[in-house]
């Protein structure tokens, strides 16, 4: 399996070609190996890159998956919230109210599972308008997805500390 | 898939064994019974005028068994399986007003289910051309024989059929077998009435196997009266190309009710059986279960909810051995949420950890998530797995670029050089700490704790906050 090829296409490269560019952009402003970043440079460093993580993933699956796309939609609410402080949370309300709707029905059949089938949607983003089923799925394609991240992000990682 | 042929082997061998015995003690009997049950069931709309056609499908499946007396045992096996085709008329008419005429009839019959408490289920043997086909599709159930040891002359036509019935078939049939795959031909049968439409969702997931049954619609199609043998014979004929052993049977059969209509009919199946309703999921009952529609559909969702259990099992490590939806649940909670804690401790490493951009961090990529690959399936652990492989001291270029030096690099070396930092990687970790300071020592704790193994978390507490770090081998 080492020396197979990546098919250029797939999930795991068109995550890294994302992922590397948002990279490069956050880190670019930062003079190299500034003595001493603060923490709280360091934090915001974090949270971007984690922001980029999740959305470049997001981005690599398209709209395929429900979590794909709550998590693009939660996203660009946050980072509407933070440049518009002054307007409302309108799309976040929206999107609420449109998921208690649909929420309630399709949780009827959970059999004796409900509070793990409850922890679950909470942990897939979008989860919490699906069924069991649907969420079965969407758990699937993000667990998936999370370890192709894992895994991209370790090298990276281990690229980064080499040099 | 290769799941759904275990699944379905699996249960057809756990099912096989209880069949026998029902069989050999004149188990039609009660496989008629149950069907007659299904004919009473009030959830069937399909309504056939079968009155007349009992006596004479009846008398043409009674004539038959005198004609195939002489024949050898494929004869038999021909009429056996237009029995069953008729039988499964009898499912498909909702009617159930129609089963209390041929209460005569019946008694004609030679065959060993003669003996029927319940005649009123034989009775609109109105030989469906419909349903000996779906019969016949039924009886591709029977993957591989687990007929075997059957005696009973009965048990050899649905021995035969099924591997008849499994030449033609397409997705279709590997549906309708895996739906139906506990049941015997008999019981098989019984399950025709039970049918639910279900909306398929249309989905293309890898994950999502579709079932399809024999299309429920078919049913409301074939009231033909005069189904007789050989009409059933060329119209499995027609639909399953494959079935030699149906050659021989419209010759002896004689009692041919030729009749317009059937051939009618006979069209309209085949024309409908290449395109099975797209729309429906079609799925039958088990044997001993509740048939009503709620409890169907509510079957059908568990079943599929199961299945994706299963898929998530394999995706998720070291669930193996657990059994049981909840635990199974907690394990997949567990699991993502520590890919998601790992996420975070990357993102936060990758933050502290400066790069140098004069490297072209693509190249260096493609080739190095070669050798990644062995780094995941260890899961959590492979940072200590590879820290362990570090044998030598190898203290690489780590300030040159390595532009130079990567094109030189086989991807054995490069797999070196990546084990081998994972050291500095470390040292490197702890280097930033003492500048962090208090700020994510118990984030850092924590997701340290859960990235590099539950079994030293006294090691790493103790070395972040010293900043050393003593990795345990």
């Amino acid at each position: 399996m080492d020396s197979q090829l990546l098919n250029p296409t797939s999930l795991k490269s068109r995550f890294t070609a994302r992922f590397l560019r948002a990279l490069t952009k956050i880190n670019a402003p930062n003079p190299i190996s500034s003595s001493s970043p603060t923490p709280r440079e360091i934090f915001q460093r974090y949270r971007r890159i984690k922001v980029a993580a999740d959305k470049s993933m997001a981005y690599s699956v398209r709209s395929r998956t429900t979590w794909s796309r709550a998590t693009l939609s939660r996203l660009r609410t946050r980072s509407r919230h933070r440049r518009l402080a002054s307007f409302g949370p309108r799309s976040s309300v929206t999107t609420a109210a449109v998921l208690k709707k649909t929420s309630s029905h399709g949780k009827e059949n959970e059999g004796g599972l409900g509070v793990q089938a409850g922890e679950l949607r909470e942990l897939v983003p979008g989860g919490e308008a699906m069924d069991l089923c649907n969420l079965l799925d969407e758990t699937a394609h993000y667990i998936k997805c999370l370890t192709t991240q894992v895994q991209v992000m370790k090298t990276i990682a281990n690229l980064y500390s080499l040099e | 898939m290769e799941k759904d042929e275990a699944f379905m082997a699996e249960v057809l061998n756990r099912t096989a064994a209880p069949r026998q015995p029902s069989w050999n003690t004149g188990g039609l009997n009660s496989a008629t019974e149950q069907v007659g049950n299904w004919f009473l069931n009030p959830n069937w709309d399909n309504s056939m005028d079968q009155s007349d056609p009992f006596e004479s499908a009846l008398s043409s499946m009674v004539s038959s068994p005198a004609a195939a007396s002489n024949v050898p045992v494929s004869g038999e096996n021909v009429m056996m399986r237009e029995l069953i085709g008729k039988l499964g008329n009898i499912c498909n008419s909702g009617d159930a007003s129609c089963y209390s005429t041929p209460l005569n009839s019946p008694p004609r019959l030679n065959l060993s289910m003669v003996s029927l408490p319940n005649q009123t289920t034989l009775a609109p043997f109105s030989a469906d051309p419909g349903f000996a086909d779906r019969a016949a599709r039924l009886s591709c159930f029977s993957t591989g024989g687990n007929f075997g040891g059957l005696n009973d002359p009965l048990m050899d036509s649905f021995k035969l059929s099924p591997m008849a019935g499994n030449s033609g078939s397409d997705k279709k049939n590997t549906g309708v077998s895996r739906s139906s795959s506990p049941e015997n031909a008999e019981s098989g049968v019984s399950k025709e009435e039970s049918s639910v439409s279900q909306q398929i969702p249309s989905r293309n997931d890898a994950g999502t196997r579709k079932r399809k049954s024999i299309p429920r619609g078919k049913a409301k199609e074939t009231p033909s009266p005069a189904a007789a043998d050989d009409k059933v014979a060329s119209e499995n004929d027609e639909s399953n190309s494959k079935r030699s052993k149906r050659d021989g049977a419209p010759a002896g059969n004689g009692n041919a009710k030729a009749a317009n209509d059937g051939d009618e009919k006979q069209s309209k199946e085949n024309s409908k059986l290449p395109e099975p309703p797209k729309d429906y999921i079609h799925v039958r009952a088990r044997r001993g279960q509740a048939t009503d529609s709620h409890s169907l559909a509510e079957r059908v969702r568990r079943e599929k909810i199961s299945e994706r259990m299963k898929f998530l099992q394999d995706l998720v490590p070291g669930c193996n051995k657990v059994i049981g939806k909840a635990v199974m649940l907690d394990e997949i909670i567990n699991y993502v949420q520590s890919l998601q804690r790992q996420v975070e401790f990357l993102s936060m490493k990758l933050a502290t950890v400066n790069p140098r951009m004069d490297v072209n961090m693509e190249a260096l990529l493609s080739k190095d998530m070669f050798q990644s690959r062995g780094l995941l399936p260890q899961g959590i652990y492979s940072m200590d797995s590879s820290a362990q492989a570090f044998p030598f001291g190898y203290q690489p270029q780590q300030g040159q670029p390595l532009n130079n030096v990567i094109p030189n690099i086989t991807e054995t070396q490069f797999s070196m050089k990546t084990q081998g930092f994972q050291l500095p990687l470390i040292n490197g970790f702890t280097d930033a700490n003492p500048q962090v300071g208090s700020v994510w020592e118990d984030d850092l704790q924590s997701i340290v704790q859960m990235g590099f193994g539950q079994n030293q978390p006294q090691s790493y507490q103790g070395s972040i906050t010293t900043g050393q770090v003593k990795i345990e081998l």
